[in-house]
């Protein structure tokens, strides 16, 4: 009976309140925010009705520009006016240097793997700058939902691997925004569909359904299966190097060969035949054929001479819809819906070619470049809990097998790609050399054979290993992958009984005191701004784990804990309010590890509970049937 | 959480598996356990909660597959084997190099994509062999002559693996 009298009115939030979520597509050109409000879910404008903020940050004396007026500002002041930086999350400077070219800015010499960008306000590096891009949507989603956000989705392509996850949940951190949840971004492109879809009330059968994902830089395409509110990830494929940036470089090599230009082009030239390519190609979703001049040299681009131009590049898509196919196990007479998403797929001929593969037509009814920000907010709003728990549930895959290097330079994959997260997998390895007391183990992300061609994520040391003979140890290696598709390894001596662990985050991640440093950084020294948001955030950790107790309390803290546990949780947690409302962030921290560890049992218990009741339900099935 | 992955599905433990049944109750399992279910539960419930799900998914993915769920019988039963074995029946190794050297030739072949069907068509009737008396070497407890069949499976869907890959290939 005690239990109703735990929650003290005025001290811990309302439960059934309504959460402030957002969805937040962080692109490589362009961001944007969406709610869900009263049942629909809009992309939110800014104060001057833009729903788009350019992914541009610029840096000035006097401050930060985000939007549209940094963009405008890219010409004049290239060195501190970024953009594109996207590309370099989850990057190291040596990745960087590869297509550096193209790229004006100054590198700052490497900082701990990462790189950074000479600006006159000092060096940024791109967690940096994509939480500045993160602030401001985060601000207008605050703005237009009256108060603090209690979460967001941020969506990732679905190649990112686990660096660039891990790059953008830390940029959110920076933000101080609290992430419920990485979403693939096609992912979130059916979900802006599919619930849309359902309400014809045809959601009794299974759907196949085909997201083709063409943005600037970058292909994608992902394969669902919508059954009851639940999407399945089947399979995900594409290339990071296509986009429709190609289809502009086709479209200029061809004026350049016209108009008998050579191929040795300098930057100038090549830009100017660039930005007419991207003219001509928009131009021609209206025209049959586009008049075009350059120099001295006239002539015209005909919609059948442009599909000659981008079939090849089109063809590649379509290479990798096959394949992605066939990891799922099907074919393209199999899918039932077709999903357009990127700008890209504004092109005439990709419609066309898109519509000719999958035999039927594809949807672009939502407008392709807010799709993903939508569908992010439907999921955002379903994770805080505003809907209820039959809605929707997303089973997400990992994109690139995770494996760890073995003798010789190979890699041996402990993880295969399309395997639906989370998951969890141990393998063996032993020692080589006799009395061996340590193994370096090194994390590596791709589908190649040889370690060299995979994406270095981590590398760690085993220490402690008992000398034993060569090939006695058995030493175990787990690779955790969470739903957020983030990666944890651990690895263990189990022989001797002798046990030593590690677990690391990846290369080019930030270390939580890196976080720490940079906020405190971001309020240039004032002391009592970052005391204040330590306080607020430990004050909403607190309210959280409160909330989730209770929650758990009035669910079956009765039936589970005996009254001495009871009284034991309701004092830890009377300490952990008393705390909240007068305590220090360290004191109410301390007291939010204390109510954490008390409560363990009680949270196994539950869940054991959660599984028996399961189980019954599902026999109980069982005897139903004839 | 000590179950085994037929229990979890609650399916009898054997090498039939109702493909339909596994999935929807594979669906309904994540809908209970998935760590989105537990967003606004404490920490722990939420580590629990991802735990058990990564154990649904492991499971179901050893189900699914025809292969890995026979390896995963002949290990409930105590067989505990190494990644791919070889097999040593001399006429199955034979029938293979000559369904291989076939493969090799399918692009010098008249009509590849029939030849490619064709042989396409054999390996899955072989492999439906293999499940068959790998069914019914569990049914009788015979688990050497399980483990043969099994070396057999994983030979045949590396097979049919390399056709699909040709396939894919041809058509490009």
């Amino acid at each position: 009976m005690a239990l109703l009298q735990i929650s003290e009115p005025g001290q811990t939030p309302e439960p059934h309140q309504r959460k402030r979520a957002v969805g937040i597509d962080l692109g490589t050109t362009n961001s944007l925010v969406a709610t869900v409000r009263s049942g629909t879910a809009e992309a939110l404008p800014a104060e001057d009705g833009k729903a788009i903020l350019p992914s541009v940050v610029r840096y000035t004396d006097s401050g930060i520009e985000v939007g549209y007026g940094a963009r405008a500002a890219a010409g004049d002041d290239p060195y501190n006016t970024l953009v594109s930086i996207k590309r370099l999350m989850g990057r190291g400077l040596a990745d960087i240097k590869h297509f550096g070219e193209q790229l004006p800015y100054h590198f700052a010499e490497d900082t701990g793997g990462m790189p950074a960008i000479e600006t006159v306000s000092g060096a940024v590096n791109p967690v940096q700058v994509s939480a500045e891009i993160l602030k401001v949507l985060a601000q207008r989603g605050a703005d237009s939902l009256g108060g603090e956000l209690d979460g967001a989705v941020i969506t990732v392509p679905a190649y990112f691997d686990d660096a660039q996850r891990q790059a953008t949940k830390d940029a959110a951190k920076l933000a101080g925004l609290k992430v419920l949840r990485l979403l693939n971004e096609p992912t979130a492109a059916a979900v802006a569909y599919g619930l849309d879809k359902t309400e014809d009330g045809a959601d009794s059968a299974d759907k196949t359904i085909a997201v083709y994902d063409l943005g600037g830089g970058t292909f994608d395409i992902s394969i669902l299966r919508l059954s009851k509110g639940v999407f399945e990830v089947l399979s995900t494929g594409g290339d990071s190097a296509l986009g429709g940036d190609d289809f502009d470089r086709a479209v200029a090599e061809w004026i350049a060969a016209e108009a008998g230009l050579g191929t040795d082009l300098d930057a100038g030239t090549q830009r100017k035949l660039l930005d007419a390519a991207c003219a001509a190609k928009e131009a021609l979703a209206a025209e049959e054929t586009v008049a075009m001049s350059y120099l001295d040299w006239s002539g015209s681009l005909s919609r059948e001479k442009l599909a000659e131009l981008l079939d090849p590049l089109i063809s590649k898509t379509l290479r990798a819809c096959k394949r992605a196919l066939r990891d799922a196990d099907l074919s393209a007479e199999n899918v039932e819906e077709v999903v357009l998403v990127g700008g890209s797929t504004r092109t005439l001929r990709v419609r066309e070619k898109v519509e000719g593969f999958f035999g039927r037509k594809p949807h672009a009814d939502i407008d392709p470049d807010k799709v993903v920000a939508i569908g992010a907010a439907i999921q955002a709003d379903v994770l805080v809990g505003n809907k209820s728990r039959e809605d929707l549930l997303l089973l997400d895959v990992i994109p690139l097998s995770l494996g760890i290097e073995t003798m010789g330079g190979l890699t041996e994959k402990l993880i295969h790609r399309n395997t639906t997260i989370p998951v969890a997998k141990a393998q063996e390895f032993t020692t080589f050399k006799d009395g061996q007391t340590a193994m370096a183990i090194h994390v590596v992300q791709g589908e190649r054979e040889l370690v060299a061609d995979c994406r270095s994520l981590a590398r760690f040391e085993l220490r402690g290993i008992p000398p034993m003979v060569a090939g006695a140890a058995h030493i175990r290696v787990t690779y955790q992958v969470d739903a957020d598709g983030l990666l944890s390894v651990t690895a263990m001596e189990k022989s001797s009984g002798v046990q030593a662990e590690i677990t690391v985050k990846p290369s080019y991640g930030l270390e939580d005191t890196d976080i720490t440093r940079m906020l405190q950084d971001s309020y240039a020294n004032a002391e009592e701004d970052i005391a204040a948001r330590a306080l607020r955030e430990a004050q909403v950790e607190a309210e959280r784990t409160l909330e989730a107790m209770l929650v758990a309390l009035q669910e079956n803290g009765a039936e589970l804990l005996s009254e001495a546990e009871l009284s034991e949780l309701e004092q830890a947690m009377q300490g952990l309010r008393q705390a909240h409302n007068e305590g220090t962030a360290d004191e109410i921290r301390s007291r939010v590890e204390a109510l954490n560890t008390l409560s363990e049992p009680f949270a196994a218990r539950r869940m054991d509970s959660s599984i028996k009741r399961a189980m019954q339900g599902h026999s109980l099935d069982e005897f139903d049937k004839p | 959480m000590q179950q085994n992955h037929f229990e979890i599905f609650g399916l009898p433990v054997g090498y039939q598996v109702d493909r339909q049944a596994l999935a929807k109750r594979y669906r309904e399992l994540q809908q209970e356990f998935h760590p989105d279910r537990f967003a606004a539960k404490s920490d722990r419930e939420q580590m629990l909660a991802m735990q058990y799900a990564a154990q649904i998914n492991e499971a179901n993915n050893t189900l699914k597959d025809p292969v890995a769920r026979a390896a995963y019988l002949l290990q409930l039963r105590g067989v505990e084997r190494k990644a791919e074995q070889t097999t040593a029946d001399g006429a199955f190794l034979m029938q293979q190099m000559m369904l291989r050297e076939r493969l090799e030739e399918v692009r010098e072949a008249s009509d590849p994509e029939a030849e490619l069907e064709e042989l396409s068509a054999e390996a899955a009737a072989l492999f439906k062999a293999q499940e068959q008396a790998f069914s019914d070497a569990l049914a009788a407890n015979a688990l050497k002559d399980g483990e043969s069949a099994l070396s057999k499976l994983q030979f045949l869907a590396k097979l049919q693996r390399q056709i699909e890959e040709l396939e894919e290939d041809l058509l490009d």
